[in-house]
């Protein structure tokens, strides 16, 4: 998933945060990065992880 | 006994002569503060430095030791903490310049326990700009290596592993996510650890990735490093993820050996991967150490380990990310460092869906971790792959795609972040130098709540070598600097 300037542009709007434009290329570059990260770790670990609940930060009662 | 070996002292020492009432507390800060005055020009390890108020409470601690009111062999130590770990009428500004202070009067619990058994807040230190690693500029000054200046002193928690190593304060609270502790630790010769998620309050600490932030020491042995967590660690009423779980006695579990131990060397985090000849070579002495004290250590793979930093990425930093936009990124933008600022601003935009699918991710990695635990007492891993780097390559090069994704595969955080993800014990240990005299770290990491185990092998392996008692000859590696400035301001 490559994002363009214009697709950060869009989102940033929806949580009403203004990027100027000499940094949207560079916030593309990130989060497109970490969304094709997610897309291996999808194919890698997808089933798997329709399994798991998500990681909650303590285990109250878990025994280690 | 002179005053470069005192700065250099373990806790333990420095506490025996100031319980034997042989030095003062007001000795020891002023020493400090004039190692400071000589050195962090150059260092940058500090941002603030509250010297009168060291002075003021070392007199203090004087008179109650001499009434035989001794508190705790924390009594009269000084310590500084990470500019993200709020301290009362100190101010805490985040290395940001959108305002001056952002603690809000408010007193971290770690900062109070510490007080309460007799330590002295020095200052705080300096860090990559609200601790996240990404700064490419800093305001308060680039923090450098004390062994070398040309090489990276790591990131986040930078001044306070600097500023211990340099001898430039007994221990420092840092704040370690990723491996902000860690990493400061290992590229500046020192020990550091992330304690179990819950074992110390975060309250206090300006971090906001609430999954996964946690406040420790680093120190310079593993027992200061154990007499700290001792101090700070335990259930707090203020932060209700903290743990209610009995805090033990790490120091009475310590052995000078480690016979009947099993450790497990993970794969993907040392051999499995391509290695610096320097690297390589401490790896497999230090190897030999643990075997020499009576260790087991078989190999053990961890596949899920690899997807550790994207998943972090895609957790923490969005949480993070979930306040500066409401307080300071939409209103403050331009005043954020180019680094930090494009990282929060990826976060920012990283959709729900993605977050909880990656929070599942983590628990498959915590899950494999775990899972390790049963057949292995402690893990041992690299801290890295390579030396620390030369300091211009350690910033991110943020306009090229192929760095980012360098980064987040083949960097230092690829030893650290896979027990940040899952919330487990790890400590970086001093385990020998490079060629270029730069020091090099091993890892060692229990499940979780079992700081003991991971205390024990760390200083067993410690007290079998002597890399913890070496320090930075700052004459020789921090003085050819000032004498630079010092020609440079008279030419001026």
């Amino acid at each position: 998933m490559e994002l363009s300037k214009d697709d950060v542009r869009n989102l940033a709007k929806a949580i009403s945060l203004d990027i100027p434009e000499s940094d949207l290329n560079t916030v593309a570059l990130r989060l497109s990065s970490l969304i094709e990260l997610m897309e291996q770790i999808e194919h890698d670990l997808g089933d798997e992880m329709d399994k798991t609940d998500p990681i909650p930060p303590v285990y109250p009662r878990e025994e280690f | 006994m002179n005053e470069t070996d005192l700065a250099y002292m373990s806790i333990a020492e420095q506490a025996a002569l100031i319980e034997k009432k042989e030095i003062s507390p007001v000795d020891l800060i002023q020493i400090y503060l004039d190692r400071i005055e000589k050195w962090d020009g150059v260092l940058h390890s500090w941002i603030t430095v509250c010297g009168e108020r060291a002075l003021k409470q070392a007199k203090a601690a004087e008179a109650e030791i001499a009434k035989g009111h001794y508190r705790s062999p924390l009594h009269g130590i000084p310590f500084g903490a990470k500019d993200q770990i709020t301290t009362g009428d100190v101010p805490t500004t985040m290395a940001s310049i959108i305002q001056p202070d952002f603690g809000e009067g408010m007193t971290a619990t770690v900062v109070s326990k510490l007080e309460d058994a007799g330590a002295i807040l020095l200052g705080k230190n300096n860090l990559h700009e609200f601790g996240k690693g990404s700064s490419v500029n800093f305001h308060f000054g680039t923090p450098k290596n004390p062994w070398n200046l040309e090489r990276e002193p790591s990131h986040s928690s930078t001044g306070s592993g600097i500023s211990v190593a340099a001898g430039l304060v007994s221990t420092s609270l840092g704040e370690d996510t990723g491996g902000s502790i860690r990493g400061p630790a290992w590229a500046n010769g020192a020990v550091g650890i992330r304690p179990t998620f819950g074992r110390v309050s975060r309250y206090g600490g300006i971090m906001y990735a609430w999954t996964q932030d946690t406040i420790a020491p680093i120190t310079r042995t593993v027992a200061d490093n154990a007499l700290v967590l001792q101090a700070i660690a335990g259930h707090d009423p203020q932060d209700p993820l903290s743990s209610d779980r009995p805090v033990p006695d790490y120091a009475t579990h310590f052995t000078t050996d480690l016979k009947g131990v099993k450790l497990g060397l993970v794969r993907e985090m040392s051999v499995g991967r391509e290695l610096h000849p320097d690297v390589d070579r401490m790896l497999k002495a230090a190897l030999d150490v643990l075997k020499s004290l009576g260790a087991t250590i078989e190999e053990v793979s961890l596949p899920k380990a690899k997807y550790a930093i994207p998943l972090q990425f895609l957790t923490s930093d969005p949480e993070v990310a979930s306040i500066f936009v409401r307080k300071w990124l939409r209103t403050h933008y331009d005043k954020f460092d180019v680094g930090t600022r494009t990282r929060l601003a990826a976060a920012a935009l990283v959709p729900a869906t993605l977050y909880s699918r990656a929070m599942r991710g983590r628990a498959l990695v915590r899950n494999e971790i775990l899972r390790a635990f049963k057949s292995y007492d402690a893990l041992v891993t690299l801290m890295n792959f390579v030396p620390p780097m030369k300091l211009e390559d350690s910033v991110e090069k943020i306009d090229n795609k192929e760095d980012i994704a360098t980064r987040m595969f083949k960097s230092r955080r690829i030893c650290t972040y896979p027990f940040s993800v899952a919330n487990v014990p790890a400590i970086s240990v001093p385990s020998g130098f490079t060629d270029e005299t730069v020091p090099m770290s091993i890892q060692i990491a229990a499940k979780p709540f079992d700081e003991i185990t991971m205390y024990r092998v760390a200083h067993a392996y410690e007290q079998a070598t002597e890399w913890h008692l070496r320090h930075p000859d700052l004459e020789k590696t921090v003085g050819p600097a000032l004498d630079r400035a010092a020609v440079k301001m008279a030419g001026e």
